[in-house]
């Protein structure tokens, strides 16, 4: 299997502060990857840094083999990834149609996705000319999503999409990104740890700005040692009790 | 509908206001006083919001505050003024501009051409500087000796008559030799400008751009010999077309400096708030200074075009409809004449409102200006070069002072203190109307033209409340108060402004 995403050892400065000291991964063509991690461990910051929005000072990032290193984050954007913010940052301003619109990279973009976007997220079909800031939070995100899936982009950067949403909607989340993930690749930071392990064929563990931990996703289910020292022991009493609902809010495993 | 309400209470209070105002106007003054003293606001409001949805988009997009957008009005007002009244300076001063321009597009191309970086960031940086330094340094060369004075004289009296150029315009072989320096200094300045330091663009690699240059200089070489049979052709055409001139000029002059200004001067600045702040207040000073230079400090007073200054038989205009085809000076409202140069100025507010409005909510490059304002990275991170969007809005914010400069010049004249009123008014209307909403800009400009209008009508009558036995006289000043003072009383009741987003 070829990597389609390749980082080396990229270290990432915000202001002064050195928040990415050598994060290397390798994201393998047509999987989920998902990176995990604490809070402040660096991942949005890798996910940044990969789109272009904080480039790395040192380091190398490859996109399907060639450099994508100090290259703007448009350029980066338009070789064919997507990124997916946090906070299902959507343009609250504009429609549903205008905020998929924008996303086009040539006129014909939105007609020719959408019967993938329409069947993954049919509500967005129904608001498609409501204000994106009148959308339920779920909804929202939902566009965020869809937004990413307009033009034919091989690999999308989503961060944390279960954030604030109600387990219900988590779950059409994940049956939405498992649908997607035969389009594109998908590298996911989740700080829910059943949502990404359910989700995710590999994974990567980042701990104060390093990588510091890869492999399957199957193996590091059963090792709830290394979860609970680089995830907390909320996560790992989440694997523990597999009869729990598969999507717990994050806000209740940290007890 | 509830919803909605309470949404927009803020709203709802202020139009509350300012019914009652008006309903109380409408019962203090005679229907005639009331309606003027709304034209006069509307029109006052008009040119604020040439100057207001400027700054506000620029803002809004980008996070500079534009301190410089006052002396590009004025900028406006004097190079319309002269495209109006003396396009002597204009055609003398073409070419010399288009030169330029021409080996600034060749210098791009060449510096498009050179290796990516040098080593060592440092040099990188002294190079870029010292490109500039010496493009300035040969402008400054080219010009050396230029008597602007006589080409400034006012020739408005030798409109019509005849004219003789012959002391005003240098010789050809005086001339060229400015042209081809002036090239070499364009050329200079696209080097530095193709390297601008810490941000990275776009390469221009392709000999188009250089071909368009090497086209632009021959033109400029080309129309030389033009300068006086074009001065004395649009000397003789009717004032009316004289004035779109003056209009257009203004609005490629504006959109051309703003253009300019944003590439060259804020880009390298985004990431620096406060070192934009006094850059754009420095350009401000050195766009005065230059028009001090230029034109004198005397001010001139331009002459209403021939559309809307008629006189004599038939005059004022009874309605707004006969007008258009009696032009007269002033049109009959309720029983009083008001000039109807300011009603052409409401139109062409309107007119400009409209066109800005359906630019932002049809057009791609308005779904993105849009998207810009709330989170231009997000806008970024689609693949899109939010950046040469960054040059468009600058420019378009400028053109539209610049233009409302021209507009201005008849009914407020072309001086040097033209700059800062509207400056300070134009931040007024934007704080008003909230910082990055273009209905915020439009809305804000209206309050604060109408409440200029209606406290210079209060000055003038004196207040006069029902127990009292004479009216209390004011200070002139209370006119220009009175924005402040809704100012204030907006951001008590909505910090963020009327249409303002709560972060």
């Amino acid at each position: 299997m070829t990597n389609i995403l390749e980082v080396d050892a990229i270290h990432t400065f915000i202001g002064q502060f050195h928040i990415l000291e050598g994060v290397s991964l390798a994201v393998p063509a047509g999987s989920i990857t998902a990176l995990l991690g604490r809070n402040g461990a660096g991942k949005t910051t890798t996910l940044r840094s990969i789109i272009g929005l904080n480039a790395p000072r040192s380091g190398r990032i490859a996109f399907e083999g060639s450099d994508i290193h100090g290259k703007t984050a448009y350029a980066i954007a338009s070789l064919g990834i997507g990124y997916v913010p946090e906070y299902r940052a959507i343009f609250r301003a504009l429609t549903v149609e205008e905020n998929l619109r924008i996303a086009e990279r040539s006129k014909k973009d939105l007609a020719r996705r959408s019967d993938l976007i329409f069947g993954l997220f049919p509500d967005l079909k129904r608001f498609y000319k409501l204000p994106g800031g009148q959308l339920s939070g779920g909804q929202q995100q939902m566009l965020a999503i869809a937004r990413a899936l307009v033009p034919e982009n091989r690999l999308l950067l989503i961060d944390e999409p279960s954030e604030g949403l109600a387990p219900i909607l988590i779950e059409s989340i994940v049956d939405a990104l498992r649908q997607l993930s035969a389009h594109a690749t998908i590298l996911l930071v989740e700080q829910n740890f059943r949502m990404a392990s359910i989700l995710a064929d590999r994974y990567y563990i980042l701990d104060d700005g390093q990588s510091v931990h890869a492999g399957q996703m199957a193996d590091l289910v059963q090792n709830r040692e290394l979860i609970s020292r680089y995830l907390g022991a909320g996560y790992a009493a989440a694997v523990a009790a597999p009869e729990s609902p598969a999507v717990m809010p994050t806000a209740q495993q940290g007890a | 509908m509830v919803a909605y309400l309470r949404r927009n209470t803020a709203l709802l209070v202020t139009l509350g206001i300012v019914l009652a105002i008006l309903l109380w106007m409408t019962n203090r003054y005679e229907p005639k006083v009331t309606a003027s003293i709304i034209l006069s606001g509307l029109t006052l409001g008009a040119l604020y919001f040439l100057v207001a949805s400027g700054l506000s988009l620029i803002f809004g997009l980008m996070d500079v505050l534009n301190f410089a957008h006052g002396m590009l009005f004025m900028m406006g007002a004097y190079l319309g003024f002269t495209a109006y009244a003396n396009p002597r300076l204009l055609l003398n001063t073409l070419p010399l501009v288009l030169a330029l321009l021409g080996g600034a597009q060749v210098g791009r191309w060449l510096g498009g051409m050179l290796p990516d970086k040098l080593k060592k960031p440092w040099l990188d940086t002294a190079l870029h500087l010292a490109l500039f330094v010496l493009s300035v340094a040969v402008i400054l060369f080219a010009v050396r000796g230029f008597n602007v004075q006589p080409l400034v004289a006012n020739s408005a009296t030798a409109a019509g008559g005849a004219i003789s150029t012959a002391d005003a315009q240098e010789a050809a072989s005086l001339y060229i030799p400015r042209l081809l320096w002036l090239t070499l200094a364009g050329v200079l300045l696209g080097l530095g400008l193709s390297r601008v330091g810490p941000v990275a663009t776009r390469r221009h690699t392709r000999w188009t751009g250089a071909l368009i240059g090497v086209g632009l200089v021959a033109v400029a070489i080309a129309i030389v010999p033009l300068r006086t049979p074009a001065e004395t052709f649009l000397l003789s055409v009717s004032s009316n077309i004289r004035f779109v001139l003056a209009l257009l000029v203004g609005l490629v002059a504006g959109g051309a400096l703003g253009a300019l200004m944003e590439s060259a001067l804020i880009r390298p600045l985004y990431s620096r708030p406060l070192y934009q702040i006094l850059l754009t207040l420095g350009v401000s000073f050195v766009g005065t200074e230059l028009i001090k230079t230029i034109w004198g400090t005397a001010g001139f007073y331009m002459d209403i075009p021939a559309f809307a200054a008629a006189s004599g038989e038939g005059c004022p205009s009874p309605n707004l409809w006969s007008w258009f085809s009696d032009h007269c000076a002033s049109i009959d409202v309720l029983g009083r004449p008001f000039p109807s140069y300011r009603i052409f100025i409401i139109g062409l507010g309107l007119v400009i409102f409209i066109a800005v409005a359906l630019l932002l909510q049809r057009s791609r490059i308005g779904i993105i200006i849009r998207a810009g304002v709330q989170d231009s990275e997000m806008v970024q991170a689609l693949g899109i070069n939010v950046r040469r969007v960054f040059t468009l809005v600058f420019a378009l914010g400028s053109a539209l002072a610049a233009v409302g400069g021209v507009a201005a010049a008849p009914f407020l004249g072309v001086n040097l203190g033209l700059g800062a009123e509207v400056q300070l008014q134009g931040f007024i209307a934007v704080v008003i109307g909230g910082m990055g909403s273009y209905i915020g800009a439009a809305v804000g400009a209206l309050l604060v033209g109408m409440a200029r209008a209606f406290g210079d009508q209060l000055v003038l009558s004196g207040i006069q409340l029902p127990w009292m036995d004479e009216a209390i006289r004011m200070s002139p000043s209370i006119a220009r108060a009175s924005t402040v003072l809704i100012m204030a009383l907006v951001l008590l009741v909505r910090p963020a402004g009327l249409f303002g987003k709560k972060e």
